[in-house]
């Protein structure tokens, strides 16, 4: 699904990611964990192409493309979605009304006519379901205004409308209190299938109590030190970064 | 000959065959003395520095009638539950208006109005116009012969919404000088839209409207200038308000070579409002101009200036912002707010807020924001597919949201939130 090698990347001249390294096959769940200012955000935005990150070397490969030729949106019509930390507040444009640019805006990239009014309102209504998100929340401004765990839901939403292959979730446990984490991590349960691999950042490990990775990463200081099984996030909630950056101290 | 000599000529041609002695006819007279003394404006005069309107008029324009196409084409609403008032040319249209009967509520023309409601239109015609200061008013008055008078009586709300479609239509050249005289009567209300368009291949609009709000009247008057292609256009509202009266104003132009909006309300009466709301979006090389005028004169009044710019292209803004609080005017709780976005590096804005305050125990506030496009919510929208030009078009649509919103009649909203999908090309 996800081949990245080498992959240095630098936002304003600073390097942040430094010949990182990872491989995800389809159907996979990794969680990429790590102290603040490890480059984990960095990650995901240079998934996502965010202009302001700057790829200095290294190729990134998905479904056999490199990923780096691709513009941001491109990129989301062939299956990359990032499940932002920060949700934008964007007052004027209803869910609804974002959500039929998205769709409609995939499905003429995969030759598919617009869907109509009522196929739509369905495929809502169901997606919907899937994270407890209420009626009137579709007429509201996007994320204006949201509560901290309707904006995520609101993301695992968009998620599940557009069935991406690959999908990026930055801190989306952040900020949220357990029931909120409960029903996102359901959402995100639901979605698992063999043709769809998720990245889940995290600082906690008690996301992945709820989805259960089949890889943990750890990353410092800009690349992966450390992967193992779930079994890694345990010991790291137990002991803490400090014993990683003992054991990379001694690599370095 | 110019286009003042011009004037001239037909200003005496036209008045040959009329009685001088009426006190309209002393009206326009004073009128023209006012026009020929200040002609029309260059950009040496402050108003209209960076509207240059004189090299917009050409001279061979003729301000006399012009002829009246037997079937114009134009937008007529027709969902739109109204009384409907058509002007072709700023001429009253009788076979294409249909006026509902309401008791206590009369819609004619200007015309017959001059002649069968004498009273109130002498004691109000030309009485809010500045005719020593403002060029196109003092033009349009002494050449006024028709338009739109609606009055309500004591108390009277008007049922339906009025609908004034102002339409310019000739194979050529248009040129007309509408006027509207709206007087509402102590407690009476009204919702009065009036919808400018072109069918001409070039036209020229001078319009004024004068509104009197009496004790505990109120209006709420939207101006749409979505028809308006190929237009240069100066449209003048005056409005006084006294006590407790409200006027809302919501102005969407989104079309049109030169636009200028002077929306002047003057509060005479205490706890009287004044909303002034407007969208403007320019395109190519249009201007689009909308000068604000409210004058705090009494205490314990509130006014809102919201002003919304969209400019593309080699397009050009002007947004000038007088609140005035007088030295009687305490408590006067003023808020204006301009905002514009810039969506090309060849288009501009010239924004002025004003205020002059006299009075020490007021609140006023007021903003002025220029920008681009936020990057954060662009990248928010390509993040999940959507192509950039739609992306840029949806948030440009989200930014002018707010005042679209201040459209009470809902047939209207729809109808002018379409017209800005379809300049926008939002596709869905």
């Amino acid at each position: 699904m996800l081949t990245i090698k080498n992959l240095t990347v630098a936002i304003n001249g600073n390097q942040i990611l430094k010949n990182f390294n990872l491989d995800i096959k389809a159907g996979e769940i990794h969680a990429i964990m790590g102290p603040n200012g490890t480059g984990k955000s960095t990650l995901a935005a240079t998934l996502a192409g965010r202009e302001e990150y700057e790829v200095i070397s290294g190729e990134i490969t998905y479904k056999g493309k490199n990923l780096l030729e691709l513009a941001p949106d491109e990129r989301a019509r062939e299956g990359v979605f990032l499940a932002f930390q920060y949700p934008v507040e964007i007052p004027g444009v209803s869910v609804t009304n974002f959500m039929k640019a998205a769709v409609n805006a995939k499905r003429k990239h995969l030759g598919l006519e617009a869907m109509d009014a009522k196929s739509f309102l369905k495929l809502m209504k169901e997606k919907m379901e899937l994270v407890e998100i209420k009626k009137e929340m579709m007429s509201r401004s996007l994320n204006e205004g949201f509560s901290g765990g309707e904006k995520k839901r609101n993301e695992i939403f968009q998620m599940a409308m557009l069935e991406p292959s690959l999908c990026i979730l930055d801190e989306t446990d952040s900020g949220l209190d357990i029931d909120a984490l409960r029903i996102v991590a359901e959402g995100v349960n639901k979605l698992r299938s063999p043709d769809r691999s998720f990245i889940v950042i995290t600082h906690y490990q008690r996301l992945l109590n709820y989805i259960v990775p089949d890889v943990v990463h750890v990353m410092f200081g800009g690349r992966i030190v450390k992967s193992g099984g779930k079994e890694l996030a345990l010991k790291l909630e137990e002991k803490g970064y400090d014993w990683i950056k003992d054991e990379v101290g001694e690599l370095v | 000959m110019g286009l003042k000599e011009k004037i001239a000529e037909e200003y005496t041609a036209q008045n040959t065959d009329r009685k001088s002695d009426s006190p309209i006819s002393k009206k326009r007279e004073e009128a023209y003395q006012h026009f020929t003394k200040l002609g029309l404006p260059s950009n040496r005069h402050e108003e209209w520095r960076y509207t240059h309107i004189r090299n917009k008029l050409p001279e061979s324009l003729s301000l006399l009638r012009y002829p009246i196409p037997s079937s114009p084409t134009f937008h007529s609403f027709d969902s739109l539950k109204a009384h409907r008032v058509v002007l072709v040319n700023g001429i009253f249209d009788a076979a294409l208006s249909s006026i509902n009967e309401q008791k206590g509520l009369t819609i004619t023309s200007l015309k017959e109005a001059f002649e069968t409601k004498q009273e109130i239109v002498e004691k109000h015609f030309g009485e809010l116009v500045k005719l020593n200061e403002e060029h196109f008013a003092a033009l349009n008055t002494a050449f006024a012969t028709d338009g739109v008078f609606i009055h309500l009586e004591k108390n009277i709300e008007a049922t339906l919404p009025i609908l004034i479609v102002n339409l310019s239509d000739n194979k050529g050249e248009s040129f007309s000088q509408s006027r509207n005289l709206i007087v509402l009567e102590q407690g009476s209300s009204a919702y009065v839209v009036e919808d400018f368009q072109n069918s001409a291949t070039a036209a020229f609009v001078n319009h004024v409207s004068e509104i009197f709000l009496a004790p505990a009247a109120s209006i709420n008057l939207t101006q749409l200038q979505t028809e308006t292609r190929h237009t240069t256009a100066v449209y003048t509202t005056e409005v006084e308000l006294l006590r407790d009266s409200q006027f809302t104003c919501t102005c969407v132009s989104l079309e049109g070579k030169l636009i200028r909006n002077n929306v002047n309300a003057r509060m005479r009466g205490e706890n009287a409002e004044a909303h002034l709301f407007g969208l403007y979006y320019g395109t190519e090389d249009s201007l689009i101009d909308n000068h604000l005028l409210i004058d705090h004169i009494v205490p314990n009044c509130q006014s809102t200036q919201l002003y919304k710019g969209i400019l593309d292209d080699e397009s050009t803004g002007v947004f000038n912002g007088k609140v005035f609080v007088q030295p009687d005017a305490q408590k006067t709780n003023a808020f204006q707010s301009s905002k514009v976005l810039l969506l090309s590096d060849n288009a501009a804005i010239n924004s002025k807020p004003q205020l002059e305050i006299f009075a020490d125990d007021v609140k006023c506030s007021h903003g002025a924001a220029i920008g681009q496009l936020n990057k954060n919510e662009l990248f928010y929208f390509l993040a999940r597919g959507i192509e950039p030009a739609q992306a840029r078009a949806l948030l440009t649509y989200a930014f002018a949201n707010d005042v679209l919103d201040k459209i009470k009649l809902e047939e209207l909203r729809v109808y002018v939130e379409e017209k800005l999908k379809s300049r926008l090309n939002i596709t869905f």
